[in-house]
């Protein structure tokens, strides 16, 4: 079983076809695909396809001026070369969303079978979203948590079902306004997972939900809302991988969690888009007292990628965790991090961050702690730990720490190296050969954040970054 | 080896150029009232085998702000560097603001670059050991904060 797609890697000249799920379907089934570009006439479009309320068209139109107003940021990655009007920003590959696998259609049946979704489901997982391109087509959720009152549907269906529930909480974390790419996600937003957990309710087992992109220059804009009530605990994670297109795509989603009193949620993002993405994601959860927070964040696939997810530690006691990991190749650039916001007292979070970078890969820590005036005795700590492979990588870290109270206590480090002498001397006079040592070398460093995922995807992620590094060092 | 002490506000940039160059930079400062502090502070290697340590600290009182901005740059082919960067700051009341930003951009493989940050108080136990031992509170906090300047 393979969900996420080892990339062969071994040599510079990074070949497409070694992708494994570099594949794709044609396109001519869709039920409907808008034309390239932006403007407010696709954007009504897309709420008239819905058959959306008009408060909800109204915050897409607003959005959509917000989006042209803003300027492209000039920070982080190299935003310059993506071409808006060459993205299709709304692509419908089925007339609706199934229960039943039998009926989802035979061309992307391949696709997930290919991609081992229905045997997880069967193995591993408490409920399945599967998104091609903008619309979820497929979902599933075991009875006994619907019994329980767990709703886990795609966003476009609770806009129906439960519109009062949706209104309540769409946007209130992050607004059009937040950022650029926040804007342009309210504005085109499609799919992506709608979870309500009810007080006192625990999920056992991962609601996962599979993001794929199929066809060329899309975009895709899923917008995810999990709301966990006081006492409950949800894990969610989420796959992603794209066919192997030389034109670029855009993948832009925004995250909303709200995580209520005593609550815990646990997010875990696998991100294995094919490198001509670009991956430009706004998360942030809202914690409640004594709740938690814990993002699991692995990045590499992917052009570029701009994914700081945060907290916002609001209630007493809340706490937050951020267990990042970014892995970047030759032409691409993970530039992650998370962002910690401590506005009640007694707060606590800790951001842990690995980056690896080989051959001419770059990779960027970026984040921000700031502790408010009312944060007494909050505690933060960050620490960031990068290995770069060879001369032509890169790494950085900015990392910014803003404290408006005396009695905290706020530690930050991070570290850059490469693979030690020592360390590698050591285990090839035990007779490992230098890639074996160096591989030990490596799953070690991540060792500590891969521990944190599931047992089965803790195997998938070390079988993949030891594919990664192959013939990679030395 | 060269050592730079640092003294005031402003903007400093230190490049290592010649293979082999050490340096170390140290900046100790102690805000009281209305002072403000704004160091930006860039060490950039660009030749092999240089080393540098760079140490920050300061301590805020009254309504005192620190704003700490350091950035390591390990330049392409500056081979078998080793950087250091600490910024590390004392609040000693409620007003105190501190914002401290350390950098990193690594742009060769073999180095050991490294930077810290913390921002903190007054440790209560050392505090209730000199105050146990006859010393008044000013008095102990003073002198926990000159030894936290002094190393």
């Amino acid at each position: 079983m393979s969900r996420f797609a080892p990339k062969h890697t071994t040599r510079q000249d990074l070949q497409p076809q070694t992708y494994e799920h570099g594949y794709s379907s044609p396109t001519t089934n869709y039920a409907f695909i808008s034309q390239p570009g932006l403007s407010s006439k696709v954007v009504e479009a897309i709420s008239a396809y819905k058959t959306e309320p008009p408060w909800l068209r109204h915050s897409r139109l607003a959005a959509y001026k917000l989006f042209t107003a803003k300027p492209i940021p000039t920070w982080g990655g190299d935003l310059s070369q993506i071409d808006y009007d060459a993205i299709h920003y709304y692509l419908k590959p089925t007339a609706a969303e199934t229960k039943s696998w039998a009926e989802v259609p035979p061309e992307i049946k391949i696709t997930f079978d290919r991609l081992g979704i229905p045997q997880a489901e069967r193995a591993v997982l408490a409920g399945v979203k599967a998104q091609y391109d903008s619309e979820v087509i497929y979902g599933s959720i075991k009875k006994m948590l619907s019994d329980q009152g767990v709703i886990f549907i795609s966003t476009d269906e609770a806009v129906k079902k439960y519109p009062d529930l949706f209104k309540q909480y769409f946007g209130t974390l992050i607004p059009a306004g937040d950022n650029k790419f926040a804007a342009l996600n309210t504005a085109v937003w499609s799919g992506g997972s709608f979870v309500y957990v009810p007080a006192g309710v625990t999920v056992t087992l991962p609601l996962q939900a599979y993001f794929r992109i199929n066809a060329p220059q899309a975009g895709q804009f899923e917008r995810t809302l999990i709301i966990a009530e006081a006492g409950s605990q949800v894990h969610y994670v989420e796959g992603c991988t794209a066919p192997a297109f030389s034109s670029a795509s855009l993948h832009s989603a925004v995250v909303e969690i709200f995580v209520g009193p005593g609550a815990r949620v646990q997010y875990t993002t696998i991100q294995n888009w094919y490198k001509t993405v670009y991956n430009l994601v706004t998360k942030r959860a809202r914690v409640e007292t004594e709740g938690e927070m814990i993002w699991t964040d692995f990045n590499m696939g992917s052009k570029l990628s701009m994914k700081y997810p945060g907290y916002i530690l609001a209630g007493k006691g809340a706490r937050g965790e951020t267990l990042s990991l970014a892995l970047a190749g030759p032409d691409q650039h993970q530039d992650t991090g998370s962002k910690a916001v401590h506005l009640a007292p007694y707060t606590t979070s800790t951001i842990i961050s690995k980056s690896i970078s080989k051959g001419g890969g770059r990779t960027s820590y970026r984040g921000l702690v700031n502790i408010g005036p009312q944060a007494h005795h909050s505690k933060s700590k960050v620490v960031c730990d990068a290995l770069l492979l060879d001369e032509l990588s890169r790494s950085d870290t900015y990392p910014t720490n803003r404290i408006f109270n005396h009695q905290v206590s706020l530690e930050h480090e991070a570290t850059v190296s490469k693979i030690g002498a020592e360390q590698l001397f050591y285990l090839m006079s035990r007779g490992l050969t230098e890639e074996a040592a160096s591989k030990l070398i490596v799953s070690g460093f991540v060792a500590p954040l891969v521990k944190k995922l599931p047992l089965e995807y803790a195997v998938e992620m070390n079988r993949l970054i030891d594919l990664e590094m192959e013939g990679s060092i030395g | 080896m060269k050592t730079i002490t640092l003294t005031h506000s402003g903007s400093y940039t230190y490049t290592l150029s010649q293979a082999g160059s050490e340096l170390a930079v140290i900046g100790r400062f102690w805000l009281k009232g209305q002072d403000q502090l704004d160091l930006h502070l860039t060490i950039i290697h660009a030749a092999p085998r240089t080393s540098a340590t760079t140490s920050l600290k300061a301590v805020v009182a009254g309504r005192g702000v620190v704003n700490f901005n350091g950035t390591i740059i390990v330049k392409p082919g500056a081979s078998q560097t080793n950087s250091f960067l600490e910024e590390r700051v004392l609040l000693l009341s409620e007003k105190a603001r501190a914002n401290a930003i350390p950098n990193l951009e690594i742009m060769s493989a073999d180095v050991k670059c490294s930077h810290a940050a913390a921002i903190g108080q007054i440790d209560a136990d050392q505090l209730f050991y000199l105050m146990s031992r006859g010393l008044s509170r000013p008095r102990a906090t003073h002198l926990l904060a000159q030894g936290f300047l002094d190393t």
